[in-house]
Order: structure tokens, then sequence, then C-alpha cells
């Protein structure tokens, strides 16, 4: 017996916050990548200052929602710092490996059992959506789409999930069409060029860095909120998964990162349910636990072909997919 | 009870402890407290492994009843016909193992330094924490104060719940994490040589390195524990398919890229969608446990409170020639020459009528082969499984910046300074923060000496 309930299953990805989150999350990577060139491998980490500066605050320390959504904020600008401040003078290569150890410092030290007490350590932590279900103005009820129910609170992070993605488009999408947003693409092709007309080429990457961040604790926080904080869901191959994102919708473009989430996504969840079922039907040898890798091969070499013979994506100018360096 | 008194609890932690692969998306659910946990999918694991050893070989005790308890968990398994059972623990933490000795055949018994009830520490994501049951015969037992063979073998530093607490005999510690920090550095630069000929040759950040180190710790396994070739004839074959691998890994996706004039930075994203397929292929094949290689913990050196099995002692051993010959290679022949001479000024290189392809090709299997030996000797040091390769890559790209890009003896510096950092680090750390102390220790050095200890500085423009 086939189950093709999958498909329209499946497309309820298209809504998911875990779409939006990974939007988000891409877009900042855009603004990091795409426009200014800087190689971040860490954006995980981002998210996971991200979310941990939210849930802590939130559950430990009983902050409202918008102090914590503040102190998410901080957290991200603070580990731009970090990480910027000894790595944005060196060649792009230095600040791949900086920020993919970064990132998996903080998910080795929030795991760290002795923390627990302030971090769950490995359990993550639980609760930290109160403060926003609290606004929620939806009554409680349940709400169908498509074949799967929602809750009202659902529903809320949803909508408010989306509105943020479009107020962070097009954000992005001035700021890039502003004086700051030049200055930024002329660093990407040529840093030397733009230090000559006496730009502060340091700074400007560092602010690249820091709304890149802010971008990715966003998203992080839209993902904890109608789960909970799990830290392995931070750690390198969520990296990956953005920067395919990035690179399927365009990274250089607004609009890429958040159409190629959603294309991701739905395309994730539609070939674990192809090979489910081509499993059940024998038609691949592949047992149960088997089939779980297979979505990781499937993104490994989706990156490879990207990066290889569409590197400027869906969405992208083939002109400005010119990776420096 | 056939077992005397027991001295000391003692445990030893297989494995890295950085961490199993990150499940996105996956949040554990609470399991009754009285039904084991399934170790395929919990995040972190024990490992019981009860054997006879009265007589070498050892040989497997099987039904032998287990108690794992730890907060409200609380589950009793019973080794299988291999005398291992593996129990997923639904948290981190410290986990009271129980053998249940009066179901081992009589006549047998724990040497005095192992006890049937030890404490096991888990750390966050530690898969498959090791449990070590010897028996050895009775009448021995009573002489045996020593400590089991392989029990300084902390492998990665993590002395599970031994007798010497954190703070006090600190001298006792020093030399075993000193020990095992040398070894395991040796094996690192095994693999971090090659990393940076890679990147000296061809300006490659190759992140698909780790998968060359787990793809000759898996021929290692295979060529041993399924086809029963010997060790050493293993580690041989091991070896010579890493350079394979690396061979066809250069004729098949770099070399053509390096044709098509791809830049660098999309052919370091390329090696990270490779790492990830080919990382998760092993995972299909070769199953998401970690892997046991046949080994023979008897033999053992002892000098002072350093104690090494003599696998230890072989795998360090080959990894000094082995590295010593590259260094010699390197400084000594044409070839050697050559490579360092297109690592300089590739341009340059090439005018002065150096084959630059052919050179590369030939760092590639270098490189493939260093890294597989690297992956078969980590695979007898610790153990072997899908992603272990994935996981030291950090500690890789850590020796290798550290060292200075580029360099290939900065490398093996480089490696020596990270493994002992990760091991003499760890008996103040909580096990899981070794490899950050690493990491942390690396980008320190970027601050104060970007050009690593024996890079030159132009490198890094």
């Amino acid at each position: 017996m086939l189950d093709w309930t999958f498909i329209p299953l499946t497309l309820n990805q298209i809504i998911s916050p875990q779409t939006i989150a990974f939007a988000l999350a891409a877009l900042g990577l855009a603004v990091h990548f795409g426009y200014t060139g800087l190689l971040n491998f860490g954006q995980a980490g981002f998210m996971a200052v991200g979310a941990y500066f939210f849930a802590i605050t939130a559950t430990r320390f009983d902050w409202p929602l918008w102090a914590s959504v503040l102190a998410a904020l901080v957290g991200a600008t603070a580990f731009a710092f970090l990480l910027g401040i000894p790595t944005l003078r060196l060649r792009a290569d230095y600040l791949s490996i900086v920020t993919i150890a970064a990132a998996e410092i903080v998910r080795y030290t929030v795991q760290t059992p002795d923390f627990s007490s302030f971090t769950g350590g490995s359990d993550g932590i639980n609760g930290s959506e109160k403060g926003f279900e609290a606004l929620d103005p939806l009554p409680d009820s349940v709400y169908k789409v498509g074949l799967v129910p929602y809750t009202n609170d659902d529903i809320w992070v949803i909508v408010v999930g989306w509105a943020l993605v479009a107020v962070a488009a097009v954000f992005v999408w001035q700021l890039m069409r502003s004086p700051w947003g030049r200055i930024v693409k002329g660093i990407r092709e040529d840093e030397d060029a733009v230090r000559s007309l006496g730009k502060n080429v340091y700074a400007f990457k560092l602010q690249a860095l820091i709304i890149g961040g802010i971008l990715g604790s966003l998203g992080a926080i839209i993902n904890v909120i109608p789960t909970s904080l799990q830290p392995n869901n931070y750690g390198t191959q969520t990296t990956f998964f953005l920067w395919t994102i990035m690179l399927l919708g365009g990274a250089t473009t607004v609009l890429g990162p958040i159409i190629g989430s959603i294309l991701f996504w739905v395309v994730l969840g539609l070939s674990d349910g192809v090979i489910a079922i081509l499993a059940t039907s024998h038609a691949l040898p592949l047992s149960q636990v088997q089939q779980g890798p297979v979505r990781f091969i499937i993104v490994g070499v989706a990156l490879m072909l990207l990066v290889i013979f569409r590197p400027q994506g869906i969405f992208g100018k083939k002109k400005e997919a010119y990776f420096s360096a | 009870m056939a077992v005397g008194a027991a001295a000391a609890v003692l445990g030893l932690a297989l494995g890295l402890g950085v961490g199993a692969a990150p499940a996105l998306a996956a949040a554990p659910a609470a399991a009754p407290a009285s039904t084991p946990l399934d170790p395929a999918s919990a995040q972190q694991s024990i490992l019981v492994v009860a054997r006879d050893n009265s007589a070498p070989p050892a040989k497997p005790l099987p039904g032998i009843p287990v108690e794992v308890k730890g907060g409200d968990y609380d589950v009793t398994v019973a080794t299988g016909a291999d005398g291992r059972v593996e129990v997923g623990v639904p948290a981190p933490g410290s986990y009271e193992v129980t053998l249940d000795t009066s179901k081992v055949p009589s006549g047998l018994a724990l040497p005095s330094a192992l006890a049937a009830a030890r404490s096991i520490e888990v750390d966050a994501g530690n898969k498959q924490v090791l449990a070590n049951y010897l028996f050895i015969a009775a009448g021995a037992a009573e002489h045996s104060a020593e400590p089991a063979p392989g029990a300084t073998k902390t492998a990665g530093g993590a002395d599970a719940g031994g007798p010497a607490s954190a703070s006090a005999d600190f001298g006792r510690r020093i030399w075993p994490a000193l020990a095992t920090g040398l070894i395991y550095g040796l094996l690192l630069a095994l693999a971090s040589v090659g990393v940076s000929l890679i990147y000296g040759t061809t300006g490659l950040n190759n992140f698909a390195h780790g998968e060359l180190v787990t793809f000759g710790g898996l021929m290692a396994y295979t060529f041993t524990s399924i086809a029963g070739l010997p060790g050493w004839l293993a580690i041989i074959v091991a070896t010579v398919l890493g350079g394979a691998f690396g061979f066809v890994q250069d004729l098949g996706i770099w070399r053509p890229l390096r044709r098509k004039r791809v830049a660098l930075i999309p052919l370091m994203i390329v090696s990270i969608g490779f790492s990830l397929a080919v990382r998760y292929l092993f995972q299909i094949l070769y199953g998401p446990g970690t892997l046991l290689l046949p080994q023979d913990s008897a033999a053992a050196i002892a000098i002072g409170p350093i104690r090494l099995t003599s696998a230890d002692a072989w795998a360090a051993g080959l990894a000094i020639v082995v590295l010593l010959g590259v260094a010699w290679l390197l400084t000594n022949t044409r070839i050697g020459k050559a490579a360092r001479a297109v690592s300089d000024n590739r341009a340059l290189a090439a005018a002065s009528g150096i084959d630059v392809e052919s050179v590369i090709r030939i760092v590639w299997v270098a490189a493939g082969a260093l890294a597989g030996l690297g992956g078969a000797l980590l695979a007898y040091y610790q153990t072997i499984q899908w992603d272990s390769g994935a996981q030291i890559l950090l500690a890789i790209f850590a020796a290798v910046t550290l060292g200075g890009l580029g360099s290939a003896y900065g490398a093996l510096a480089g490696s020596l300074v990270i493994g002992l950092f990760i091991n003499v680090s760890a008996i103040w750390l909580p096990a899981n923060l070794k490899l950050v102390a690493a990491l942390v220790a690396m980008i320190v050095i970027l601050l104060v000496r970007p050009q690593g200890i024996l890079g030159r500085k132009d490198r890094i423009g």
C-alpha cells in the first residue's frame, strides 16, 4: 500500500516556520556572502546565539518578549564583533574557517553538562514561546490548511514570521539600493578599489556581518517559538543547508533566499516521500535507517552542481555571480 | 559473586566525544524509564562489552544481564551473542552500569581494577561510551592490582569516571595526557599535511578532507573485521586505496574544475557539497553506529605512568616514520622540490618547466594516501564511524591554520600542538569542550600571529 499523502503534507512546508527561519537566515547569509562577499560558514552559530539569548532570557529570567528579542539581536551583534574583529582584515578563507569554528564552539559550549542549568545542555530549552503566544489575538481554535491542522498559536507564528520575512526583504532590498549597499557590493567586487576611494572597508564588512547575523538570529527565534530550542539543530549541516538555499535562489538577490528556502524544504520533503515509497516497494534497496541520509546526499550533490553550473542561482544575474578571490 | 573486592571504578570513553551527527529538527522524545532507548535514535549511548580473556584472544560472554541506571532511567539488558550490547541513554550525565557477575561462568573474575558496578560519564552526543568488562581467570584476578591493559587509553582524553578526580594527582594525569596527545597529534598530522599540501599547490581549502580520513578508517575496518585480513595488511590496503581515492577525486572533480577555471571560493563550496554527499553515503553503507576493529589490547607497554597498547605504539611509530619520510621527500627529491615550488609560486614554477598539473595530481594521491593511513590508524587507535573524519576536520583546520596555511612542516607542528592541547586541556575542561579549547586557541593565534607558527606573512593577504 503506497502512501502518497506526503505530497499534500509537503506542500505545507511552503508556509512552515522552518521555511521562514531558513529564509530569514539565508537572507542574512546573502547580505554576508552575496552582497558583501564575506565567506560566513557560521550562520548556524548566529542562529544559535540568537536562539539561546532569546530562550534563556525568556525562560530563566522571565524577560518580556520585546526584551528577549532585543537580547537576541544584541547577542548576534556581539557575536559578529567577536568574529569580525580578528578575521575581517585577513583573507576570505580565514573568515570561513573561523566562522565555522566559532559556530561549533557555540554548539559544544551550550551542550556542556556543566552549564545545563543555564543552557539546558543537549536537551535544549522549552517554553520560550510564552511571551509570544500571550500576544496571540486569534481565538483558541484549530485551523486546517490543506490536510494539516494548526492551532491558533501555530497560525500566529506563521503570520508574524512571514510578516517579518516581508519586512526583512524590503529592508535588504532598500539597503542594497542605498549608497551603503553600493559600497558593500563594491567590496565584493574589488576591495582594494573601494579602499582607494577612502572608504573604511573593515567597518563596512563588520556592519554587513552584523546585519546578516541579526537576520539569522531573527530566523532562529521563529524556529524556536513553535518547537523548542535544540542545540543540534544548529550544527554545520544547518549552515550548509543555508548555503544551498542561498545559492539555489540566487545569492545576490532578495527574493532568491526566500523562494530558495521554500523550494529547498518542499523538494526535501518530496524526495523523502518518494524515497520512502521506492524503498517500501523494493525499487530501492534501502532500509528504514538508510533512508535518512539520502536527503543529505541530495543536498550535497545539489550544492556542487549549483556552484559549478549555475552559480547565480534561479533569480540571480550571471554578471553578479562573480566570486572574488 | 565470583568477583573479589573491587578497588577502582574504571571506564574508558572511546571516540573523540565531539558530538554525534546533528539530527535536524529531531526532538528526542521522553522515553518511559524502564524500556531501553533504541541506541540508533538516542543522542547518547553506552556500549557494554563483556569478554572472557582468561585465554587470549578474548571470547565474547553472551547473555550477561547489565543494569544501566541514571536519574529516573533504569533499564536492564543482556549482552548479545558477540558479548556486546548498546544501550541508548536519554541525556548526558553519569550512569551507574552494573554487570551481573553471577551469570558469568565460574572460574572467571574481573581484575581488581575493573569493578562490576561503575559509573560512566556520558557527554552530550557521545555514542557508544564504552563500559568494558574483560574477565580473566579467577586466580589471576587476585594478583592483578595493576590497572587492566588499555586503561590509560583515554583516546582523546575523556577518562570517564576514572579513579582520579580532576583536581587530584595532576602529575598522574598529565603524563598519559601528554602521551595520548602526542599520538593523537601525530595521527592528526597525517591528515593535516595533506590539507596543507593541497592548499599550497591548488589554493583549495578542502572541506572534504575529513572524508578521506573516514575512507581510510572504513577500509581498514572492511579489510580486517569483514574480510579478515591481518591488521598490518589492512593498513597498507587502506593507504593505497586512500591514494586511489585522492587520485580519482582529482581526476573526476578537481581537475575538470581547474580546467573550467572555477574560482577558489566556488571550489571550496564544491568540496563542502562533496563532503556532505560522501559522508552520508558512508552512513548508508556502514550504518550510523561506531565500528570497532579487532584489537589486541593485551600487549601493553608501560613507561612510568604511561601505558600504551602495542597498537598505540605501532600507530605512533608508523606515523613518525611516514611523516619523516614525507619531510625527506619534500626536501630531497625532484618531485618534492617541484611541489614546494608550485606552492611558492605556481606561475613561476610552470614557467621554469615544472608540469604543474602532474605535481597537483601527485599531491592529491599523496594527500589521499596520508589521510587514508591516518584514518586507518585512527580507527585502530580509537574507533571509526561514518563521520569520524568530519568530526576531526575542524581540528585539522585548526592545526593547519596554527602551523601556517600551505606549509607542510607547519601543519605537522600545528597538529602536535593541537593534539597536545586537546588532550591536556581535558584534564581541567569538561570532555566535550576539548575541541573548543583547540578552536579558541586557533582564533587567538589568528589574532596575534595570523600567518601561523611557520607560515609566511604574504600568504594572509
